[in-house]
């Protein structure tokens, strides 16, 4: 069996975490849009700055806080049925990190006078949502390790 | 922007993306021939199981697994491997977590989770198979391996 040593922290509904994806990422597909127009690239500011607080909860107070995390819990869950099996609460977390670093790169570009910006962070952070929601892509998968490998996190 | 240049950009972001989706997904979990492969060092690896050091490889093949701790689908390759092994006697499943081994991320150039090394009887890496395994992977494995 898993030669992990360390222990593992109880098991969430992966339903969970791909429901608040498909909502983010609806949210950021909407961003982009109001972005891309002079006329509302203030709204679309105020939304990415909703998405960059809605990863905030998500990345340090987990998915069992996460606004969407609780829509699901009281809501949605009700309806399905039991989920097959439960997964580790941690990659999903990571996932929130990640979005919160890139969707909070366009808030800051916006508030330094880097408007572009904003379009790009949301795009990007929109791409990695979509996927999640709709194709399981698992962020911390794929670039954790290669993260690591360049030095960019560390742990000892 | 017009509007219709807005709607275009918007509708070619998502089309984006469902193609990036399909493509990980078709290209995600399949075999790739290792020619000449390295012969493993289960010491050097720190391969355990259940404990335990291990320091024999499979009768017929070792499925070596490559795992991290932010890795939903490493949880599940892993159950697909073990359950595999638990019919099949001549496999042997050893996963290694290599959060905290970035030298052996480097050694063997691992760039996500998990990524698997299928070993022959003496330990020579024959195959490699990046991200989730798929069943029909594994089922070639087995049948290049006259299981």
């Amino acid at each position: 069996m898993s030669t992990s040593t360390k222990s593992t922290p109880a098991g969430i509904d992966p339903r969970g975490p791909r429901f608040g994806a498909s909502i983010t990422a609806a949210l950021l597909l909407i961003t982009v849009f109001l972005a891309l127009d002079a006329a509302t690239l203030g709204a679309a500011f105020g939304l990415l700055v909703f998405v960059t607080a809605s990863f905030a909860i998500g990345a340090f107070l987990g998915n069992s806080k996460h606004p969407y995390g609780l829509i699901f819990k009281k809501l949605v869950r009700p309806r399905l049925a039991a989920p097959k099996e439960l997964e580790d609460p941690r990659p999903p977390q990571f996932a929130q990190l990640i979005g919160l670093i890139v969707a909070g790169a366009g808030v800051v570009l916006y508030l330094v006078g880097l408007q572009g910006g904003l379009v790009y962070a949301a795009g990007a952070a929109f791409i990695a949502a979509f996927l999640n929601a709709a194709f399981a892509f698992c962020l911390g998968c794929q670039i954790y390790v290669g993260l690591q490998r360049i030095g960019l996190i560390k742990k000892f | 922007m017009s509007l219709e240049t807005r709607i275009a950009l918007v509708v070619g972001l998502l089309a984006l993306a469902v193609a990036a989706g399909l493509i990980w997904r078709a290209r995600t979990g399949l075999s790739k021939h290792v020619t000449s492969g390295e012969v493993i060092d289960l010491a050097e690896i720190g391969a355990v199981k259940n404990g335990q050091p291990v320091t024999k490889f499979g009768q017929k093949v070792t499925f070596l697994q490559f795992s991290s701790e932010f890795c939903t689908a490493c949880r599940q390759t892993a159950k697909l491997y073990s359950e595999l092994e638990q019919v099949h006697p001549e496999i042997l499943h050893i996963e290694v977590d290599i959060t905290n081994r970035v030298d052996l991320a480097n050694k063997f150039n691992i760039l996500q989770t998990p990524t698997t090394l299928v070993l022959d009887s003496r330990g020579r890496v024959t195959s490699r198979i990046g991200g989730a395994v798929k069943q029909q992977t594994i089922q070639d494995e087995l049948g290049s391996f006259e299981i």
